[in-house]
Parts: C-alpha cells; sequence; structure tokens
C-alpha cells in the first residue's frame, strides 16, 4: 500500500492552509449501499409514535342477525324502531359505520432492533461514502465549489464562540464553498404533499451539508450559530447517526469535519487491527475486494498472463456494416473474387466468342433429301 | 474514484448508483428508458460509459452564451471539486469543422477518453446547430391567378 493519503485543513476563509491531518481509517471502510439502507429502514422506524383507532370505534351498538327466514343478509342489524338507524347493518367491515377491518392496535412493532455491529458497520460505511465527491453529487449536493473532499476546516476558525451567530455560520459555509448547497436548501423548500401538512410536517426541503464537530474542542456554541440555517444540521463525531449521514438510506452526505473532530475519528472507530478506544468491541470492518478497480485488475500481469491470445488476430469480426453490392463496387468484387482483376485487364469479358456464323446446308443435302 | 484510496474506484461507484441517483431521469414510457441529467454526460444516457460523474475521466460540452465549452475531468484531483476541471471554450466564429478537429485533438488523439470520439464531435455539432440563427420562414408563394391578381389590386 501506498502512504497513508492525507487531507488538508482549510481556515475559516476557504484557504487552504500548511496543516495536513492523515486521512483516518474510517474512510478505508467498505462501502457497501444494501446494509446502510437496510440499517436505514430499520433505524427510521424507531421515532415512530403508536397510533390506532378507537377500541370501541362501529361496537357502540346492540345489533344482532336477525338469523335466515327475513329475506335480508345474516349481518347483526341494530335492533329496535323509530329511527332510520334500526335494521341498518351493523359491526362488519364493509357496513355504513361498522368496524374496519383489523382495528389498528397501539401494540403494533412500531420499533426494529438492529444489531450493534450492523449499526456500526452502516456507519462506517457512510463516513467513508461521505468521502467521494462522486457520491456526493450522486445524492445531489452541489458541491462543485467545495476546495476538498472530505472537507475540514480548522478548529480555530470555532474556537471562542466565534460562530455562535447565524450570520458568522454562514460567512463560513459560502467561504468554505459550500454556499451553493445551502442555496439549493433554501431554494427546494415545498409545501408537503397530502395530509402530512396537517400532522407537523408542512414543508419538505432538501438536506444540506452536515457540520460534524467535537464538543470537548470546539464547544458547543457553534450549534447554535447553524440551526438556524436550512438543511444545515450539527452533530458530535461522539454521536455520529446514520439517519444523518445518509438520508433516506442513500450514500454520499456531504460532510463538514471540523480538525479536532476529524481527528476525533480514529479515537472512535480505531482501524481494522486496532479497537477502537470509545467503542467496546469493535474493530472497522475490512473490504472483501482488496482492489476494486476492476479496469485495474483486469490489465494486471497476473490476469493478462494466464490468458489465451486472442483468437483470429487483427481480422476482427465486422459489425454493423453497410452492405455493398460487389457487382458495382470493385473492391468488394476484388475481395471475393481476385481473379477479376486478371479478368478485367485480358478483357476477357470483351471478347468475341471464336465460333463462325451457323453453317448453311449444302448442296448435297437436298440431292439427299429428295434422293428417296 | 480516486486512485489514492484502495476503498473506492468507478466501478463501484457506479454500482452504488446506478439504480439512482441525483442525475438519474427515469421514465416509464418508451420501455423505461433511463436518461442522464449530468453536465458531463456527452450522450445523455444513464450508462456506466457515458455518466461523467462516475468516470475519473470524462467530456463535457455545453453551450455557453453562443460559444461551445468544452469541460474534462482531471483525473488526479478527483477529491478537489473546485479544481478537479479543465474549461475550453470555442467561440463563435470557429468554423464547424475546426472545432471538431480540435475537441479531437484535445481529448481522443491525445488518449483521453477515446471512446467518447463520436459522441463528443455529435453533441459539439448538435450545439453549433442550436446556436444558429434560424431563418424566417419564407413569405407563402400565391398560387393561382386569381389570388395574384387580387394581391395586385390591393397593392
Amino acid at each position: 500500500m501506498t502512504s497513508r493519503p492525507t487531507v488538508t485543513i482549510h481556515g475559516a476563509d476557504g484557504s487552504p492552509s500548511d496543516d495536513t491531518h492523515p486521512l483516518p481509517a474510517v474512510f478505508k471502510a467498505p462501502i457497501r449501499p444494501d446494509i446502510v439502507q437496510s440499517v436505514h429502514s430499520g433505524m427510521a422506524k424507531n421515532k415512530r409514535q403508536p397510533y390506532a383507532v378507537s377500541e370501541k370505534a362501529g361496537h357502540q351498538t346492540s345489533a344482532e342477525s336477525w338469523g335466515t327466514g327475513r329475506a335480508v343478509a345474516r349481518i347483526p342489524r341494530v335492533s329496535g324502531g323509530g329511527t332510520h338507524r334500526a335494521g341498518q347493518a351493523a359491526f362488519g367491515n364493509q357496513c355504513r359505520s361498522g368496524r374496519m377491518f383489523a382495528p389498528t392496535k397501539v401494540w403494533r412493532r412500531w420499533h426494529q432492533k438492529i444489531n450493534l455491529g450492523q449499526k456500526r458497520f452502516a456507519t462506517a460505511s457512510a463516513i467513508a461514502a461521505s468521502s467521494s465527491a462522486a457520491l456526493l453529487l450522486a445524492r445531489g449536493h452541489h458541491v462543485s465549489s467545495v476546495a476538498e473532499v472530505p472537507l475540514v476546516i480548522s478548529s480555530n476558525a470555532f474556537s471562542g464562540a466565534t460562530v455562535i451567530k447565524t450570520s458568522a455560520a454562514v460567512k463560513l459555509l459560502s467561504a468554505v464553498g459550500a454556499g451553493p448547497d445551502v442555496d439549493k436548501v433554501t431554494k427546494s423548500r415545498k409545501l408537503r404533499a397530502g395530509k402530512g401538512k396537517l400532522r407537523g410536517r408542512r414543508h419538505k426541503q432538501r438536506r444540506g451539508p452536515l457540520v460534524v464537530f467535537d464538543p470537548e474542542k470546539d464547544g458547543k456554541a457553534l450549534a447554535r450559530g447553524f440551526r438556524n440555517i436550512p438543511g444545515v444540521e450539527t452533530c458530535s463525531v461522539y454521536a455520529l447517526n446514520l439517519l444523518q449521514l445518509a438520508p433516506g438510506g442513500h450514500l454520499g452526505r456531504f460532510v463538514i469535519w471540523t480538525s479536532a473532530a476529524f481527528a476525533a475519528l480514529d479515537s472512535v472507530y480505531g482501524s481494522t487491527t486496532e479497537p477502537s478506544e470509545l467503542k467496546r468491541d469493535f474493530l472497522l470492518p475490512s473490504n472483501v475486494v482488496a482492489q476494486p478497480d476492476i479496469t485495474k485488475l483486469i490489465n494486471s500481469s497476473e490476469v493478462q498472463s494466464v490468458l489465451r491470445p486472442v483468437r483470429g488476430g487483427a481480422i476482427t469480426k465486422r459489425g454493423n456494416v453497410q452492405k455493398k453490392n460487389p457487382l458495382r463496387n470493385k473492391q468488394v468484387l476484388l475481395r471475393l473474387n481476385p481473379y477479376a482483376s486478371a479478368y478485367h485487364k485480358e478483357g476477357l469479358g470483351q471478347q468475341k466468342t471464336a465460333s463462325d456464323k451457323p453453317k448453311g446446308k449444302d448442296e448435297t443435302f437436298e440431292a439427299a433429301l429428295l434422293e428417296n | 474514484m480516486s486512485t489514492e484510496y484502495d476503498n473506492i474506484s468507478p466501478d463501484l461507484i457506479w454500482e452504488v448508483v446506478r439504480k439512482n441517483n441525483s442525475y438519474l431521469c427515469k421514465r416509464k414510457q418508451g420501455g423505461g428508458v433511463q436518461f442522464s441529467r449530468d453536465p458531463m454526460n456527452l450522450a445523455n444516457k444513464h450508462s456506466r460509459k457515458h455518466d461523467g460523474f462516475v468516470n475519473e475521466k470524462a467530456i463535457g460540452i455545453q453551450p455557453d452564451d453562443n460559444t461551445v465549452s468544452m469541460t474534462t475531468k482531471l483525473p488526479s484531483r478527483v477529491n478537489k471539486p473546485a479544481k478537479s476541471t479543465q474549461q475550453s471554450s470555442f467561440s463563435a466564429s470557429t468554423p464547424n469543422r475546426k472545432l471538431y478537429k480540435s475537441i479531437v485533438n484535445s481529448t481522443a488523439k491525445k488518449g483521453y477518453r477515446a471512446d467518447l470520439r463520436m459522441e463528443a464531435v455529435a453533441r459539439a455539432s448538435a450545439v453549433k446547430l442550436s446556436q444558429k440563427e434560424k431563418k424566417d420562414t419564407p413569405a407563402p408563394k400565391l398560387r393561382g391567378a386569381k389570388a395574384r391578381k387580387a394581391a395586385e389590386g390591393s397593392s
């Protein structure tokens, strides 16, 4: 393996400084969208609140079936008389004001248990994916003005509660190249379709950058600076959450790291050989395939040396080519009939046939005919 | 993506991204055609070959107020999005054939995505055509002696 790549630490004005930090080992974790998606779909369920229809709904009547012989269906019917309600069918899910089919219960399984190992795997995978500019673009982040991915900003920019004000936070984001991504979020705010509007989810909007900090070194004040910027979220390195790192289960959230948080990643996640300091019994997962570049694998000398030589050599099968008429096209004719050139050169096609005109009958013929 | 990290490659990114990504445009019509909105995609097709953000090297050709601009990706700077592309533009007065030639000379002939030679030229040609000023529709010819006479009489 080559030397560990390093990441430049950027200043508050977005300019690269001379400081660098070696890339933490989490970024080498395998990128597994399948695991991230399944863990995400489980985790997304864990915030749900129970709901159900009333236990009594549809059963608040003393209906009884009339039995057979009355030329009506045997469904329970409301007893009594004097109102329209009397004699109407009740209880059944097909009845007007009957109970629903399989009434919902509050004891539905609302929450999902997800294995801790899988959760950690998914988080590591989502962090690793956040280091690829292509995956950020594929998720829809506007990162073409960002200096580097992963983006690390010096913790000096946050020290002494410098970004306690939102105006300072906005300035920082635009200096660092995250401005277009925040603009995208602001413009994306739309009224939600459907009933969700009435249930506290009035608007829909995209997600912007996630600012990850180290609360011990950067302080928590910066969270207050960022919290009112649309789409921007903040998170402590020690409590990274898959729902923020891979919203919707899609890999590649745009993450802005403070240098203290970036430095803390190695102690939080450890490496594939050294266990994490903060998570018990956790080693980073290793890649099953060491070389993900298939082109490189195919072109490697190991593979190429055991391949059979190409059949047919330079002559390859012609694909979709226009058919030429050999009777009109001389080159095609020659390919089919090499003799054609000699035939043409000697003018064999123009030669008269040697035979003479048919001879007339000679004099003896008539005499012989008439002899008898 | 980058050669320096050994867990990410264009092949892996393509597998992650091929089912769904922000550029993908899926349609139910036309047998479920899949297009791409990627500016670095010459054919606008959702495919491993054409999607520019997946590949380390890619060519983008776009109209840019009456000029044709060409963008190429620099494979050494994949992790520096702000500096990862090379821009060049061709003025409106560049003849078509010269434009195609310079596009091919600066990409395919240098071994930079030689597989995209035809697509690059085709897209440049389409951009040029779109920038051509449209001729006004000619005045309709009058048909028949009566109509001609009527027009003469009125003028």
